[in-house]
């Protein structure tokens, strides 16, 4: 009896550490997705944010060049 | 303190799983199962957040994009315009430019970067669990002061109005110095130098009235458009011209009146502001003609003399000298010595314009004589047109002096009570009136009726052809130089435009009336019409300035109200004012940290 009963709780024991595994597992799934969001968002923002600054420069650039063709029209 | 601004929940996967109160056969596949479903619900909660990061990156994007776009079509239209853009085109004609608006950006600078309105969802699902300040905005009708209790506690707004009213100080302050030191000559001296200051207002008083005065130089205008007509008098000389013509209608008058006296005073109070020179000047002028006529050697050394004394005298004992000069040649002969002794004070146009009076001067002195010693047959050149420019004085010079001679003769019992200059002057005009006649009508005398049209007509005609009985001369011409040297005359001296005006009136007789009525009436019309306009538009001028002031104000006041609110306004007012101050770069530097850090602390804020 002690021996099965001794075989049993090993065996759950063993289950046990197996879904903590498949736990952690998971979960390092997760962090690894929420780590890639996050490097994902940093990186498109900051690109986002590139493209902006260089769309404003370009913006005023522009809106220099119309200054300079136009003759009195209103611009948009 | 690091704000997440996602949270993935739940954050401790395993803590929990264990019913407490329900018993269970196996307590580690309870706990399995529970961190599986907390772990299925971490992953629900990280799609939840991928979704929101994603749809704020495409959010960002698109509108990138169509900034993006909306760029490329700009560039595109510019491509287009330039390459329509002709350069042998003038740009913008001088009118357009005023068509032409000024440049304004359009660009919108980014403000309120961190409040409520730009908070992520997210964030704002954090801010939501925090707990909301204690309603301390309710006690405020317990306030006596009016403001809000709540801000007390906590106020989103204190960094940006703390920061807000420090820049509009410091513009307020830069502006404040820089006025001083633009307007140093009328601020600086703010206490001691009120008076300066004052001085300074009354400057700037002073340009106001010179806005004002700008209806004197209108006037001036008026008057050079008066001159305008009589443009012969226009020189520098014209007071001299005046004052010989004036003479002349005055002794026309007083020849035909027989009141020789009053034209006189006239003719004096005229010169008043020159008395000394015109008589020096119509005696040069005439010492200058007779003496060409000495050199020329045509006149006689004995009619030299008298007729220098004839106008030697016009400083002088002119008047009897030169009507006893016939009569009595001694007394001329001194001023005839003394005349080329004299140094002739010619003025330069009477000098250049002594060219042809010489001429003119030559035939009278000839005329003289004749006049002199025969008779009038061959009268002497009538008096040039008085509207000539630079020959009328000389010319008048000349002429009286052979009406002098003539009249003098037949009327010296008036002459001699002119002795003034100005009454000889006058006298030989009254005279140069009626030997006119007399040419025409070879009549000695000056009695003919010479009507003031006729006394200017014969001048001209006469002038030309000596011997030549000229037909009556054209009247205009005389009223005409008449009305340009009286014109000119009034506008110059007001006070002795009026002091004519009063002494003319008695002096003048109908003729003069006439005449000098139709010059007087311009006249004062002129003068009290410049002086509405003026009033006018002071008026008009200050109203203008007072209206210009109140949209300054009101659009100071809408600038004001914005400024608080607004970022952009208040950090490109300052910019303007310290761009002007030329110390922009620290400043606008600590602006900017300055905003950084009220980034922070409003992130705070909502945090």
């Amino acid at each position: 009896m002690s021996t099965t009963h001794r075989e049993a709780i090993q065996k759950q024991i063993q289950q046990d550490w197996a879904n903590r595994e498949y736990i952690e597992v998971i979960t390092g799934s997760i962090k690894k997705i929420t780590d890639f969001l996050n490097s994902f968002d940093m990186s498109c923002r900051s690109r986002l944010a590139v493209l902006n600054e260089k769309l404003t420069t370009l913006e005023r650039r522009i809106e220099y060049l119309e200054a300079c063709v136009t003759k009195g029209e209103t611009l948009t | 303190m690091p704000l997440p601004k996602r949270v993935v929940e739940p954050v401790h996967v395993a803590r929990g799983t264990i019913p407490e109160d329900f018993p269970l056969p196996s307590e580690l596949e309870a706990v399995t199962n529970g961190t599986l479903a907390n772990t299925i619900r971490q992953l629900s909660s990280l799609s939840r957040h991928a979704e929101d990061l994603f749809g704020e990156l495409a959010k960002e994007a698109h509108g990138l994009s169509d900034r993006a776009n909306s760029l490329q079509a700009r560039i595109d239209r510019l491509a287009v315009k330039v390459i329509q853009l002709d350069s042998n085109v003038e740009e913008v004609s001088l009118q357009d430019i005023h068509m032409r608006k000024a440049f304004k950006s359009s660009v919108v600078f980014d403000q309120q970067v961190v409040s409520r309105d730009t908070m992520p969802t997210a964030m704002m699902e954090t801010y939501h669990l925090c707990d909301s300040p204690p309603p301390l905005n309710k006690l405020n009708d317990y306030r006596d002061d009016g403001k809000d209790g709540l801000k007390f506690y906590t106020d989103p707004n204190y960094f940006f109005d703390l920061w807000s009213q420090e820049m509009l100080k410091d513009t307020e302050k830069k502006l404040h110095d820089r006025g001083k030191k633009t307007e140093s000559e009328y601020a600086e001296p703010f206490r001691e130098p009120h008076r300066p200051r004052n001085d300074g207002g009354g400057s700037g008083g002073g340009r106001h009235k010179k806005r004002v005065r700008q209806p004197h130089n209108t006037r001036e205008r008026q008057r050079q458009i008066a001159v305008g007509h009589g443009e012969y008098i226009m020189p520098s000389q014209g007071i001299q011209y005046r004052s010989s013509h004036g003479i002349p209608d005055e002794a026309l008058l007083g020849m035909v009146m027989t009141e020789p006296r009053p034209p006189r005073p006239n003719s004096i109070e005229l010169r008043r502001s020159y008395p000394p020179e015109e008589h020096q000047i119509y005696s040069p002028p005439m010492s200058e003609h007779y003496r060409a006529a000495n050199y020329t050697g045509q006149v006689q050394g004995y009619e030299d003399s008298a007729y220098g004394s004839h106008y030697a005298p016009g400083q002088g004992q002119s008047g009897s000298d030169t009507y006893q000069s016939p009569g009595a040649p001694g007394t001329p002969n001194r001023f005839g010595r003394s005349r080329p002794s004299q140094p002739p004070p010619a003025p330069p146009s009477n000098a250049s314009s002594n060219s042809t009076p010489t001429i003119a001067s030559a035939n009278n002195t000839p005329t003289r004589g004749r006049s002199m010693s025969t008779g009038r047959d061959t009268l002497p050149p009538p008096p040039p047109p008085p509207g000539e420019p630079m020959s009328p004085p000389s010319m008048n010079g000349t002429l009286p002096s052979h009406l002098l001679n003539r009249n003098g003769s037949r009327s010296n019992s008036p002459l001699p009570n002119h002795q003034s200059t100005p009454t000889v002057a006058s006298v030989h005009l009254g005279q140069m009136m009626p030997i006119g006649t007399d040419e025409t009508e070879s009549v000695p005398q000056d009695l003919p009726p010479p009507p003031p049209t006729p006394d200017p007509a014969p001048p001209r005609p006469v002038s030309p052809p000596c011997n030549i009985p000229p037909p009556p001369p054209p009247p205009p011409p005389p009223p005409i130089s008449n009305g340009p040297p009286l014109a000119p005359q009034m506008p110059i001296t007001n006070g002795d435009i009026a002091k004519m005006i009063v002494n003319n009136p008695p002096k003048l007789k109908p003729l003069k009336s006439i005449v000098d009525g139709q010059l007087r009436k311009p006249n004062n019309p002129n003068l009290p019409a410049p002086v509405d306009p003026r009033n006018d538009l002071l008026k008009a001028i200050r109203d203008g300035i007072k209206l210009r002031k109140v949209e300054k104000i009101e659009q100071k006041e809408v600038e004001r109200v914005n400024a608080l609110n607004d970022v952009a306004s208040i950090l490109a007012r300052r910019v303007a004012v310290e761009f002007s101050d030329s110390d922009s770069a620290s400043e606008s530097e600590c602006d900017s940290e300055g905003w950084g850090e009220q980034e922070n602390t409003s992130a705070t804020n909502v945090a």
